[in-house]
């Protein structure tokens, strides 16, 4: 598995992870913007909020890439994500008018390019670690144990 | 006050080997630290390595970057030292970015964030790098030397040892107010010298703690720092009330000359020319001790291990039987790069690995030239501290040391060290009747008996043998050209009985 396939996997799982809460808490709010703001929240603790925004860019410049939906999208001085609740409910419209295209895709790439982003910096033992003040226990341990560490 | 009745100060572990002896044993818990130095002196490598050793979950550490490199690149490259365990920033470590309040606020508002996070985390250890980057911007109602003085007394009040990074020049640390507050003030030096690093690290106050004055060197690896103490971490130790006890040197006509041999725990100089066997009788007196049951210590520079073994079976001695029980080690060091100080220290490794009572440096000369060039000024104050450090607790030291061989005159050593051995035995060529002979003397033997005479030897496949008694046919002998005598032609006289010189 490339390590990119990987990544999409883990924000696939943080993603599923905070569908599930965020239905039990508040329904209807997007899981991607959930993910990111965790992230924004507990990277930018140590990074600052310049360094998170400017990784978020990369991020967001990388995703693009795959899906060009995420044009309209942008990272604001503050690391805030702008735009991305729109096109997650144009998806959610096309998904129903042609009943085949994956809601939420541009999000699970923007995650899963950020922390890939992370991986590539820290590493994965540390990026794991960091992702574990936010993420306690069940929405990495699939990626922990694949690593030899338990979350 | 009576002892009982003071305070006690914890000692916390600095995570630096080599660093907790020079502080005294330990950092003084809920002290408020200084970490100053240039660039790239190691200083953020020395916060991360005390804050790796004592953060846990229940006790944080909170480490709280300001303006300076990226937290993210910080990471990515502190991460590569063995100490640096990310699972520790699961919950035992936050790493906290406080640029943007540096950048949009003042001072005040920096020490209200710190206060903040210091409240809800209760942390053991706290990090401040680098503060000095807050100083450069214009501030606001707070000067610096109030936020430091306002952040000393919260971090003391909450139970935190703190640390204080910032990048200073040696002339700011006259008059500057700002270490008035601090208990500890560590600075760190990095010169180049030749093509040489040498770094450097100094204590200069800490408070409450006997500290090891002094510059010691330090050296940066993938586990981190490393210091190395000016006393090689045996101030601690007692020293060794002197002995009586007489080492055997292998070579019996030898011990009769030093009055029954080497006195256990003095350091014993051979001085001598290429090819008279000063290693050949280092090696029997390493071999003699094994032999005896004294584990040893060899540290060649010229050459392997292998070949230092090789040619000791040559000689009839068995090197390989004691290293492979674990009672002698060969140390091969050839550092070029290293500091004198972690040379030494890698032979007190040793030397305390296995106990060992007899310790031979072969050669003095091949220790100097694998030195780097920077550290050379230093070789020989710090020999001698080792050399007392290590007879201190009892293990003899035998060094050999090249001298030029001159026929005029008879120098001890050419490295002007004879005045921290104990014992000097010089071996020399002689010209004699067409040949190149080799005679010894003892010069020097502190309290105690040794022969006066010159007694001439060969290097057999038994090593070094003397051969008969005192040269009494000769005038000039340690000239090294000398005169047969008149008494050449008279009968020789007694050795021993009449050759024992009294000194003490």
């Amino acid at each position: 598995m490339t390590t990119l396939s990987r990544m999409r996997d883990l924000a696939q799982r943080l993603l599923d992870y905070e569908a599930f809460a965020g239905n039990a808490s508040e329904p209807g709010e997007s899981a991607t913007l959930r993910v990111y703001e965790k992230l924004r929240q507990g990277l930018g603790e140590f990074a600052g909020v310049a360094g998170f925004q400017s990784l978020a860019s990369r991020a967001l410049a990388l995703a693009r890439t795959e899906a060009p939906s995420l044009n309209a999208v942008r990272v604001s001085t503050d690391g805030a994500l702008q735009g991305l609740g729109e096109i997650e409910h144009q998806f959610d419209i096309d998904k129903v008018q042609a009943g085949e295209f994956p809601a939420g895709e541009g999000g699970i790439i923007l995650i899963a390019r950020l922390l890939g982003l992370l991986l590539i910096f820290l590493g994965e033992a540390l990026t794991l670690s960091l992702l574990q003040i936010t993420w306690p226990g069940a929405a990495l341990d699939e990626c922990s144990s694949e690593n030899g560490r338990k979350a | 006050m009576s002892t009982q009745d003071r305070v006690t100060i914890n000692k916390l572990s600095t995570g630096v080997p080599g660093l907790d002896e020079i502080v005294g044993g330990g950092l003084p818990e809920f002290s408020f630290n200084i970490i100053a130095g240039a660039p790239g002196s190691g200083k953020t490598t020395l916060a991360h390595q005390f804050v790796f050793a004592n953060a846990s979950t229940e006790r944080p550490a909170l480490y709280f970057t300001v303006l300076g490199e990226s937290a993210i690149k910080m990471l990515r490259y502190q991460q590569q030292y063995t100490f640096f365990d990310p699972a520790k920033l699961a919950g035992a470590i936050r790493f906290i970015n406080l640029s943007q309040v540096v950048l949009e606020k003042d001072l005040g508002a920096v020490l209200e964030e710190i206060t903040k996070e210091v409240e809800k985390a209760n942390p053991a250890v706290v990090v401040v790098d680098s503060f000095r980057t807050m100083v450069r911007k214009p501030q606001g109602d707070m000067d610096l030397q109030s936020f430091i003085q306002q952040l000393s007394l919260f971090l003391a009040s909450w139970q935190a040892t703190t640390f204080l990074i910032g990048e200073y020049a040696e002339d700011e640390l006259r008059d500057n107010p700002i270490f008035t507050v601090a208990d500890g003030l560590f600075w760190l030096r990095q010169t180049t010298e030749r093509n040489s690093i040498v770094r450097k690290l100094q204590v200069i106050k800490l408070r409450g703690q006997d500290s090891v004055p002094g510059l010691h060197t330090f050296r940066i690896t993938d586990a981190g720092v490393q210091a190395f103490s000016r006393t090689f971490g045996l101030t601690a130790r007692k020293r060794n009330p002197p002995s009586d006890r007489r080492l055997s040197f292998g070579v019996p006509e030898l011990n009769k000359m030093l009055d029954g041999g080497v006195r256990e725990g003095d350091s014993v100089l051979v001085a001598g020319s290429s090819g008279t066997g000063k290693s050949v009788l280092a090696t029997q007196f390493i071999a003699e001790g094994t032999r005896q049951g004294e584990p040893g210590i060899v540290a060649v520079f010229e050459e392997r291990p292998e070949a230092y073994t090789e040619r000791a079976t040559s000689l009839g001695l068995d090197l390989e039987t004691p290293q492979k029980e674990g009672k002698l080690t060969i140390l091969y060091l050839r550092p070029l790069d290293l500091s004198v100080d972690e040379t030494m220290q890698s032979i007190l490794d040793a030397v305390q690995k296995i106990s060992a009572k007899r310790l031979v440096i072969d050669s003095l000369a091949g220790f100097e030239m694998a030195l780097s060039p920077g550290f050379r000024a230093d070789f020989r104050e710090s020999l001698y501290r080792m050399i007392f450090a290590l007879t201190g607790i009892g293990v003899t030291i035998l060094s050999t040391v090249e001298v030029d061989e001159s026929f005029t005159e008879f120098p001890f050593s050419t490295y002007s060290i004879s005045f921290l051995c104990d014992d000097i035995l010089r071996l020399r060529y002689v010209s004699i009747d067409g040949q190149l002979r080799k005679i010894m003397v003892v010069i020097k033997m502190r309290g105690g008996n040794h022969a006066k005479d010159i007694r001439e030897y060969e290097i057999t496949s038994k090593g070094v043998v003397i051969l008969g008694k005192r040269l009494t046919n000769y005038q000039s002998l340690i000239s090294g050209i000398p005169e047969h005598s008149n008494r050449s032609r008279q009968k020789e006289q007694p050795s021993q009985d009449t050759g024992i010189e009294h000194k003490t």
